[in-house]
């Protein structure tokens, strides 16, 4: 064990375990080579806490739990060692107050430049304190003292991001084996597919480290057997290199020959990436139709490289420190995401909760492409248990049951989404559903300012296309109270692209283009808008009220969003958003709302990706004022920047019951 | 053999003593729990880490609220850290002083907070007094051979 001045970086190990070699600072991402004998031994764990008692005392308990350590009391410190070390560590334990740096903000620059699980930990236990936790997109908040066996299960949470990233592979990639493995353990045969997983996480990481290339390494390597599959899952890491390859090369001489050099991925060929590129293309065109209003957004687009490759990844972190609790894997939800990944969303977890919504799905386009389609993938909304009964009725596959609401997301999410089979379809179902259901919301309930809930759900994963759907109480159909049943709105919304969110919805819920109906509840938050009050009590994030827009809205109860509320500031973000979309789809939403999303302020290139965050925001909120997309019937641009605009931060669950909430962050 | 048995038992009443009055908790016992051969000094070396802290600690609280402008906010995160680092130990008394003086910050009451401060040194100083008799124990059973 090496003890270095208490201010500086120490790595101790935890007993000598497999071949463990350098673990000192300094060496490069190479450096930490461990061989796990018995996952998750030799779990990389990094600790920052400012508190030289505690920093000792978890050290301790890591050991004991044969994790190996890295401890650091100062933010900066470890920041500059996470960055010079990708790759090199697996999870991050990070107390809240430090001095020289917030924890939130450490939580948030590990969110958007290393994709790592964040921990928090402070000894500060109120609801709120967590809460924000949550928003800010901690993968969990442990309370001081911490005990031994809390610390024993952090591995869960590595375990648990990794496995949701690879369930986007695994639908079309070779993956498909380990997917099996991972779904169908028992516990009897979990060590060794664990230990797989495991292996996987950290051949991944190494390889992400090195080569970037991560996604298509999972796609290439870990499956021998893996016969070229047709289709490949643009994961936010496969696109934001897609990204700065075409920035490099200037969006007008971005050919997918070049492109391909540029990014040098095996096993990508370049149909694929022709393909990508010209839903990319389409992608940019309707941004910059549409970001008329959002000053950024054009340029960003069409801008330098710089911008774009900025917005991409920060879409992706974005949208990943807006997964909830950590728990979910950042997803990005927009719809564009899907359209661009050309990745139908397996799990289409429309939290609908009415039986009109299912029938809406189930006579829903069949064809819808996916660009239009939402991709949620997975996670989404668990919202409603019935809705996902329903669903799960309707064949959705997707569908996850709602119960736990909350909860469910990431685990859930990844094990519904399963076969994505007929993806497409079902995305263009559920915009279908969507759309009817906001339709028929919208005359229902057009007081109800029911902000979907979108702490719920959003659940979004990157390959999904979660397409914000404006949550008004369309959407809901009366859950008003709990948030958890807002969450369906969120659910909606994702699912739902953008084209659905059409523009039908006169009532304010969807509107996107018309804030003040509150209709886009989703730009709201985008832009980063932080609504007054409005929302319930008890969120206390800034979160916007995705109301706003949304008349409709309001119903949620909860929280979020104070619902209801206008997001004046949000709205004009969106309507870029809905612009593109209009064009596209010609009924959808307002633009309005969107361009709050996605491009209020930065202009994301990215497209939905970063959408999902935009719902999911109240729960992972970074901190941003990202609105709970949810609410606002807002097609979410994908991509839009969401990490950008929406400071509105999504007050989460406020209204809630505790159980509800409680209920969502259980597994 | 006498004298080993007599100081295990003083050690152990005197730990019962601690538990007892609450000076100390079960986080106590999870840092015991926490030494074993490769850190056979691990209780001590924790425990010293947390007097130097504290004793920081103390004096920034001290120093910030002997200021013209007290800066409440500065106070709270000092209290934080000690409550933190307190609870982290198991030394509960001294925890909840803090769980208190954090209210009064909140209501930026001075004059409690001064009275806080006080309570504060006066169980930190029991606490450590009461750690280092037992500690005294501890080496003592060792150099008996225990």
């Amino acid at each position: 064990m090496q003890r270095v001045a208490q201010s500086s970086l120490s790595t101790s190990v935890a007993g000598s375990y497999g071949s463990f070699k350098g673990g000192g600072s300094g060496s490069g991402s190479a450096a930490q080579v461990m061989v796990y004998e018995q996952f998750p031994a030799g779990l990389r764990v990094l600790v920052v806490d400012d508190d030289v008692t505690c920093l000792r005392i978890i050290e301790q308990m890591l050991h004991r739990c044969r994790y190996n350590v890295t401890t650091c009391s100062e933010a900066a410190v470890a920041l500059n060692h996470l960055r010079e070390r990708k790759g090199c560590f697996d999870v991050v334990l990070s107390d809240v107050h430090m001095p020289d740096m917030d924890g939130y903000k450490l939580l948030e620059h590990v969110g958007l430049e290393m994709d790592l699980p964040v921990i928090m930990m402070s000894a500060d236990g109120r609801t709120s304190a967590v809460m924000k936790g949550i928003r800010h997109g901690a993968c969990d908040y442990l309370i001081k003292p911490i005990r031994e066996e809390e610390l024993k299960n952090i591995w869960q949470h590595v375990v648990r991001k990794k496995w949701n990233e690879n369930k986007e592979l695994e639908h079309s990639s070779s993956l498909e084996e380990n997917d099996r493995h991972k779904r169908g353990n028992d516990d009897a045969e979990y060590a060794s597919s664990a230990n797989e997983g495991a292996e996987g996480i950290l051949k991944a990481q190494k390889k992400r480290g090195n080569a970037k290339d991560e996604d298509d390494g999972e796609l290439e390597n870990d499956d021998p057997s893996t016969s070229k599959k047709p289709r490949v899952v643009w994961s936010v890491e496969l696109h934001q290199q897609f990204v700065s390859a075409v920035n490099q090369l200037g969006l007008d001489k971005a050919v997918p020959k070049r492109i391909l050099e540029l990014m040098n991925v095996p096993g990508l060929t370049r149909e694929n990436v022709a393909s990508h590129l010209q839903k990319f293309r389409l992608y940019l065109k309707r941004l910059s139709g549409v970001a008329q209003q959002q000053s950024g957004v054009s340029n960003t687009i069409c801008g330098p490289v710089e911008p774009n490759v900025k917005l991409g990844s920060l879409g992706r972190f974005d949208i990943e420190a807006l997964a909830a609790s950590g728990q979910i894997p950042p997803q990005t939800l927009a719809a564009l995401h899907a359209e661009l990944l050309g990745r139908p969303t397996g799990n289409l977890i429309p939290a609908m909760d009415q039986p009109a919504l299912l029938q809406a799905l189930l006579q829903g386009p069949k064809h819808l492409p996916i660009e239009h389609g939402v991709a949620f993938g997975q996670p989404l909304i668990k919202c409603q248990s019935n809705i996902s009964k329903h669903l799960q009725q309707s064949k959705l596959s997707s569908v996850e049951d709602v119960s736990s609401g909350f909860g469910a997301w990431t685990s859930n999410n990844l094990g519904t989404v399963g076969p994505s089979n007929n993806l497409v379809g079902l995305s263009a179902q559920n915009s279908n559903m969507l759309m009817d259901i906001l339709q028929q919301q919208q005359q229902e309930s057009q007081q109800q300012s029911m902000l979907p809930d979108p702490s719920c759900l959003i659940n979004v994963q990157p390959s999904c296309l979660v397409v914000p759907s404006q949550s008004s109480a369309n959407l809901q159909a009366g859950n008003n109270t709990a948030s958890v049943s807002q969450n369906c709105y969120f659910n909606r919304s994702s699912v739902i692209d953008y084209s659905l969110l059409s523009p039908q919805s006169n009532n304010s819920s969807l509107n996107i283009g018309e804030f003040p109906n509150g209709g886009l509840n989703t730009t709201g938050v985008l832009s980063g808008y932080t609504a007054p009050g409005s929302i319930s009590s008890s969120v206390s994030s800034s979160s916007v009220n995705a109301d706003n827009s949304m008349g409709r809205q309001g119903q949620s109860s909860s929280v979020t969003f104070s619902a209801a509320r206008q997001l004046p500031g949000l709205v004009p973000n969106m309507h870029d958003i809905q612009g593109s979309y209009t064009s596209k789809n010609g009924e959808m939403l307002d633009q309005g709302p969107l361009r709050n999303l996605g491009f209020a302020g930065k202009g994301t290139c990215i497209p939905s990706r970063f959408a999902v965050d935009e719902f999911e925001s109240p729960m992972n909120n970074l901190g941003h004022g990202k609105l709970y997309v949810e609410n606002s019937r807002v097609k979410q641009e994908p991509n839009v920047d969401f990490m950008d605009n929406t400071k509105v931060g999504i007050p989460i669950l406020h209204q809630f019951s505790f159980n509800d909430v409680a209920s969502v962050f259980t597994e | 053999m006498d004298v080993m048995s007599q100081l295990q038992r003083q050690w152990l009443e005197h730990s019962a003593f601690l538990r007892k009055e609450g000076y100390l908790d079960d986080q106590f016992e999870q840092l015991q729990k926490l030494q074993d051969e490769s850190s056979p000094d691990f209780v001590i070396e924790v425990v010293s880490i947390f007097f130097d802290d504290s004793e920081k600690l103390l004096s920034n609280m001290a120093r910030a609220l002997e200021q013209k402008v007290v800066d409440f906010k500065q106070v709270d995160a000092h209290v934080h850290q000690f409550k933190g680092s307190s609870a982290s130990i198991g030394a509960m008394r001294v925890k909840n002083v803090c769980i208190e003086f954090r209210n009064y910050c909140e209501a930026q009451n001075l004059e409690e907070c001064l009275r806080c401060t006080r309570k504060l040194q006066f169980e930190y100083s029991v606490l450590k007094n009461q750690l280092e008799y037992l500690f005294r124990l501890e080496q003592q059973i060792r150099a008996a051979g225990g």
